[in-house]
């Protein structure tokens, strides 16, 4: 049956490949090899939802991974196979050292004989995962660029321009080079050229060992082979390629230099197409000639498990192959070579990806660039920055037409109230920004910190300052609007320092609501969460609704730490100093009226806000000094990120 | 079953013998050996109850044709709204773009009987979606520029689709925290007809269990991006199943072996010509069907940019391509050879416009050769596949008639009042299971209450002044609907492809819909006020009296009531989480302005003072005014003089004596009847596409 398959040609072009990169791995490099042994990864995990009380305090270990070992040497492309549940994307990671729980994690992994350590993972395999994180705006050159800049960022931009002409050219990007990415807002380029530019931004660093997690899933099938045609000329090239594969075509069956199959945990299989086919043979399971042996084969070691008999059933028939293949001769070929390799009198070094990253400030200012550049091409995300906040002024406005001075006329209500507005509406606006802005550059952080590009938080820190020019904008177009037509304290200085105080709640809204995204995924608990704090430290800060004098002690203490606190003391003393108010158009002190205690403006701010005059400027200082505490405390929470999220 | 077994192998025996010699040459093995061959695959793939049927389709037998069908699309209008402002398009320049009008299908003719399966496929932008559409009577901007598409006859409409098509799609859209087997019963109790028994029912729901192999995960909650659950494929199946449990005459599935694995998509096609044998019609477009999935089609359609390349029998096809001088190479899949033959090349000039040529070539001579016939299928011996394929159906309908007792009717689904009922069990099953979001919308009634509460703390020697109770009034009932606005309109669009999908199947109708969803979120809502009103009431020492705090309690219960009545309107009049969220939060800072607090109501200028008349912050404010003060005298010290200060100078003063109490609550009740209204009026006419930002 084997003979039938193996069509002659490929197989010559195939030897006549071997040997010339045989040839030319003499001269250059040495031979490296990835080797893998006896790896097991169990999990333990509840048994049933929180609402079934009895089932959910049991717990169960689910064996994921269960004693697989593989060798594989570099010219090599590795598939492997296996249906949904079978452990293969567990596999890559536990290659590539991203296990969330090292605890229940046994075996070894090789590079060319040597233990990885921690650190060393990440700069030795290069991993593409399934799903494409790219940055929607920016042209395909862009992005290559920019992640070329942020790995080599020592060599020249010459070099730079090089690298990505080549790394475009090979994997044939070069004719849309200036096309945009695109996302689900808009279309840009086709599914299978969005997988290209992920592969080609892992191939700029040069990676000898590289894992792909479903390269095909999502794309047509002409597509689809493409991509791993691609593949396998990538590894030809003295890379080491290896693949879990969803459904590969029958033409492509001669391609693989090995192919693993999973099922439930362990690895059936693993070996070459023509071992393959002999092996199943053996255990006289023939594939047909009209099938395509991948499916053929995958069919045979799945588990049905739709009844209990047909379970049983399967299960031993895949347990009869497991332990034919470790009795059998390839399993114990394999077993010798990563003895040998890890035996080898002079072991090569373990081949590192090139990177030469710059120094940290160099790599925030590169993300800016990306950052801003991305930015400016989203006219939605502008426009929105630009313009909630005037449109709330718009509606504030409308209610207050114009500030007046008769006391009778609600000339202090109207002012506390506007003053309020700016304070409790502009950390909203902000909020809405971060949570419909930041997520997506959030996926990028958390995909492109695993490869070591940058650290989550030094994206976070680019993100604050391309965000910082908006802000300053759209506040100053909202203050500016509000300020003059309602009539506000007709004075430039003190217009001046009214945008100033109504800026920094503004910010402060975004900043607050990129601590939480640091910590919790769901934006719309973040929009709950932001807003609770919002009213909360209005009430207990501003002292507009309720006068700090009056407070319990413990909320005394609190409204230190609110913003609203200051921006509030600002604000009322920006507006009353100085100013006086008429009373129903007759002499104040004949009227004993209650709306008409305070003729003077200073009157209501030693009132309400007893010697609020004397700190102004303290509270303008501390104000500011919120803006370095949160964006502290929005790395804080990043860091905090890092250990969260070990795998997505 | 004994019957059923051997028209299948006498199927597969025919596909072998239509092997058409150029694929064969490489196999010289004897019909021995592919019959042991034969008995591993199916050991493989078939147990013994693979094959019986469960449910039969037994209503007439249906007819789908479509004649000289020209179909275009209008790209342009595909554009939300919303999209277009934000390009900054303006509406008279949304219809006038060069090149909108695409041809999406060309001439394109077919006719197909229940218990035949025809698959269509084709590289993507073949136009299977647009296809798939417009038999569904769903275009959306597209437009029949000629032909007709005939369900037994008649012209397709919406009502005639919703009865006898159940369109299965790619996506998936299903409540997170219902377990897989919930999911399905709630369908089967909505969708199956009256005369079925709860067991029936159940036994229904199990079948199909058992049928996609979701046994497993049976009482796993179904999950979503959020929430852990059933895997991807998983999810696929329950999607899948709550269609297969409806049991419609016509059954279309938009891609259903994307994102299975290869054993589940080959069980899964196999059930697909298992229920077409079922007397049933079933149209599916698959993308990139495997070989083993091409050998059980009937019919194949191949299409390439909205031409047809070839329609007729599956495994003839290779004989055709043969004929047409496009043999099918050794060991490949007939299917992919051929989808990629007549696939559209872009990644450069030459090679599109090469291609092009070839597809157009082979459509025009395809067309030539099957204009003559009847259904516009091509077959190898006009006669004898016709006849064989006729006979197995009546022999196979014969069989059937003996498992096959049920009837079923579209006229005997369960009424308005069951409907309900369900909706509401369904709704309230899945939101007390989602734990974050009760422990997470609790705490923040809890904060808010205790935060007001301790900052207004009125017992002992602090008793509030007057200007302190208006205010802490005032905060009582303006400051919670912020946070409960965001909680509402974010979850409702969560559930928004849910609900469009729902309903465009006519699963259920928009008025039980919107009863249930009030209905259903008045216990969350319940609790929420008393979580909030209570402590808030008993820290501020307000007026102790029994009924005053009950009065209190319902001017909260009714403004929170209204606010969430807003929010269920906004969120389903504006398209977007991010539009809804925004507008509704300035619609209700307007109220919250116009609430006599912040300015007081004598200083507002027409407009506002108009505004002010609806806004609920501002009746309930009222309301709560007069309950407190009405009946009180206040104490006040001006310098040394002690003034006594009925409550009702104090209301009067503030211009918020002008209706009485019972007025001020059935005013409040209006408002909140007039929001649910306009809720109504939004499910009813405008379109709950989801378009999740996140």
């Amino acid at each position: 049956m084997s003979e039938t398959y193996s069509s002659k040609p490929t197989e010559m072009k195939r030897s006549s490949w071997g040997s010339e990169a045989e040839e030319r791995k003499s001269v250059v490099t040495p031979h490296n090899s990835v080797s893998v042994r006896g790896i097991s990864y169990a999990v333990r995990q509840r048994v049933g939802p929180w609402w079934d009380i009895p089932t959910y305090h049991k717990k169960c270990t689910r064996q994921i991974l269960n004693d697989v070992s593989f060798h594989i040497e570099s010219g090599q492309i590795m598939a492997i196979l296996g249906n949904s549940g079978s452990g293969k994307t567990t596999l890559l990671d536990a290659i590539s050292g991203r296990l969330r729980y090292k605890g229940n994690f046994f075996g070894d992994v090789y590079v060319n004989g040597h233990e990885l350590k921690k650190e060393q993972f990440q700069d030795c395999f290069s991993y593409v995962l399934q799903n494409d994180t790219l940055l929607g705006y920016l042209t395909i050159q862009e992005s290559l660029t920019y992640t070329a800049l942020l790995a080599l960022q020592k060599h020249s931009s010459d070099f730079i321009r090089k690298k990505v002409d080549a790394v475009m050219a090979e994997l044939s990007l070069s004719h849309i080079a200036t096309n945009v990415i695109g996302n689900h807002v808009f279309m840009g380029i086709s599914g299978g050229e969005r997988r290209r530019v992920s592969i080609a931004a892992q191939l700029l660093q040069d990676p000898k060992v590289m894992l792909l997690d479903e390269p095909t899933t999502g794309l047509d099938c002409m597509t689809a082979n493409q991509i791993v045609l691609l593949l396998s000329e990538l590894a030809r090239k003295d890379r080491i390629v290896i693949i879990t594969i969803h459904q590969p075509r029958s033409e492509l069956f001669r391609l693989f230099d090995k192919i693993a199959i999973m099922s439930f945990g362990e690895l059936i299989f693993c070996g070459n197409p023509s071992e393959m086919i002999s092996f199943f043979s053996d255990c006289n399971y023939d594939c047909p000639e009209q099938s395509n042996p991948f499916d053929f084969f995958v069919d045979l070691t799945s588990v049905d498990t739709r009844n209990k008999e047909r379970e049983l059933e399967t299960y031993r028939r895949v347990h009869v192959i497991a332990s034919a293949y470790k009795n059998s001769e390839i399993f114990c070929k394999t077993l010798e070579a990563i003895e040998r390799t890890k035996c080898m009198k002079d072991q090569p070094a373990i081949p590192f990806k090139s990177k030469d990253s710059p120094s940290a400030v160099s790599k925030l200012w590169i993300l800016l660039r990306r950052i801003t550049r991305n930015f400016f091409r989203d006219k939605i995300g502008i426009i929105m920055r630009l313009s909630q906040n005037l449109l709330f002024g718009l509606f504030v406005a409308f209610f207050l037409l114009r500030l007046k001075n008769d006391l009778l006329q609600g000339a202090v209500q109207d002012r506390v109230g506007l003053i309020y507005q700016c304070i409790s509406a502009s950390p909203y606006t902000g909020m809405l920004n971060a949570v419909a802005l930041f997520p997506p550059l959030r996926a990028v952080s958390d995909h492109e910190s695993k490869d070591g590009l940058y650290q989550k938080w030094q994206m976070l820190l680019a993100y604050i300052l391309h965000f910082l020019p908006f802000s300053i904008i759209s506040s100053a177009i909202f203050s500016s609007f509000i300020y003059w037509t309602v009539g506000m304290n007709p004075d430039v200085s003190r217009f001046g320092c009214f945008f100033a105080v109504v800026l920094v709640p503004h910010i402060i809204g975004e900043l607050l609501t990129l601590v939480l995204l640091g910590l919790v995924q769901n934006p719309n608990v973040i929009n709950s969460g932001v807003m609770l704090l919002n009213v909360a430290g209005v009430l207990v800060g501003s002292g507009l609704v309720r006068s700090t004098e009056d407070m319990p002690t413990p909320f005394k203490f609190l409204s230190y730490l609110t913003f609203q606190k200051y921006s509030s003391e600002v604000l009322i003393v920006n507006e009353f100093y100085g100013l006086n108010f008429t009373c129903g158009g007759s002499n104040v002190s004949t009227v004993v009226d209650a709306s008409c205690v305070f003729p003077q403006g200073i009157q209501f701010i030693e009132v309400t806000f007893p010697g609020a005059t004397s700190r102004f400027t303290t509270d303008f200082l501390i104000l500011y000094a919120f803006l370095p505490a949160l964006v502290i405390l929005a790395i804080v929470s990043f860091k905090i990120r890092d250990i969260l999220i070990v795998r997505q | 079953m004994a019957i059923q077994r051997e028209s299948s192998t006498s199927k597969m025996k025919e596909m072998t013998e239509n092997i058409p010699p150029e694929c064969a040459i490489g196999s010289q093995v004897t019909d021995q050996d592919l019959s042991t061959k034969r008995r591993v695959r199916d050991s493989i793939f078939c147990s013994e109850e693979d094959n019986s049927l469960y449910f039969t389709y037994s209503g007439k037998p249906n007819v789908l044709e479509l004649r000289e069908l020209n179909y275009q699309v209008n790209v342009a209008s595909q554009i939300p709204w919303y999209e277009n402002l934000a390009e900054l398009k303006m509406p008279w320049t949304w219809n006038k773009g060069p090149d909108s009008h695409v041809s999406a299908i060309q001439n394109l003719n077919f006719k197909v009987h229940s218990g035949q399966m025809l698959a269509i496929i084709g590289s993507s932008a073949c136009g299977k979606p647009s296809l798939l559409d417009v038999i569904t009577c769903r275009d959306h901007g597209g437009k029949v520029t000629s032909g007709q598409i005939l369900i037994n006859g008649k012209p397709t409409t919406h009502q005639l689709v919703k009865k006898c098509i159940a369109h299965v799609r790619q996506d998936d859209r299903l409540l997170p925290n219902l377990t897989v087997k919930e999911t399905l019963l709630f369908v089967a109790k909505l969708r199956l007809p009256k005369t079925f028994s709860d067991s029936q029912r159940e036994k229904r729901v199990e079948d199909v269990i058992a049928e996609l192999r979701l046994r497993q995960c049976a009482n796993t909650r179904v999950g979503n991006q959020y929430i852990r659950g059933v895997s991807g494929g998983e999810r696929r199946r329950v999607s899948i199943g709550v269609q297969l449990l409806w049991n419609p005459g016509i059954l279309i599935f938009d891609e259903p072996t994307s994102g299975l694995d290869s054993f589940t998509a080959h069980n899964l096609v196999i059930t697909l010509s298992r229920l077409a044998r079922g007397n049933r019609l079933v149209l599916l477009s698959v993308h990139q069907p495997r070989s083993d999935i091409f050998q059980l089609f009937d019919l194949v359609l191949l299409m390439t940019s909205g031409t047809t390349i070839y329609s007729g029998i599956a495994r003839d096809m290779v004989q055709y391509f043969t004929e047409m001088g496009y043999p099918c190479p050794k060991y490949s899949n007939p299917a992919d050879f051929y989808v990629d033959l007549t696939s559209i090349d872009r990644r450069n000039k030459e090679k599109e416009l090469e291609s092009e040529k070839r597809a157009r070539s082979l459509a025009t001579l395809f067309w030539e050769k099957v204009k003559d016939f009847d259904d516009f299928l091509w077959k190898s011996n006009a006669e004898d596949c016709v006849m064989s394929v006729c006979s197995e159906q009546s022999s196979l309908l014969t069989s059937e008639e003996v498992i096959n007792m049920h009837s079923y009717s579209t006229d005997q689904l369960p009424g308005g009042l069951k409907q309900f009922t369900l909706l509401l069990r369904r709704q309230v099953s899945n939101d007390f299971r989602d734990l974050s979001m009760l422990l997470i919308h609790g705490s923040e009634a809890l904060l808010m209450s205790l935060l007001i509460g301790f900052l207004y703390y009125g017992h002992e020697k602090s008793k509030l002044s007057i200007q302190d109770t208006i205010a802490l009034l005032f905060m009582i009932d303006a400051l919670i609907p912020f946070t409960v606005l965001l909680d509402v309109i974010a979850k409702c669009h969560s559930e928004r492809a849910m609900l469009y999908h729902d309903l465009e199947d006519g699963m259920y109708s928009v008025s039980s819909y919107f009863f249930a969803k009030i209905l259903g979120e008045l216990p969350e809502h319940c609790a929420f006020v008393i979580i909030y009103g209570i402590p808030i009431y008993w820290l501020a020492n307000l007026n102790p009296e029994p009924e005053h705090f009950l009065l209190n309690f319902l001017a909260v219960w009714l403004v929170v009531f209204c606010a969430r009545a807003m929010a269920l309107w906004m969120a389903t009049l504006l398209p977007t989480l991010q539009l809804s969220a925004f507008f509704a939060n300035v619609l209700y800072t307007v109220f919250f302005l116009s609430g006599g607090f912040m300015i007081s109501l004598e200083n507002l200028w027409t407009v506002p003072f108009w505004i002010s008349k609806v806004s609920f912050v501002r009746w309930s404010f009222e309301g709560l005014m007069q309950i407190q003060f009405t009946d009180l005298t206040y104490q006040m010290t001006l310098g040394n003089i002690t003034l006594q200060i009925p409550g009702k100078l104090v209301t009067q003063a503030m211009n918020l004596d002008s209706y009485p109490l019972y007025a001020i609550y059935l005013i409040l009740i209006g408002i909140g009847i007039g929001f649910m209204l306009l809720y109504y009026l939004s499910l009813r006419f405008i379109k709950q596409k989801s378009n999740q930002d996140w």
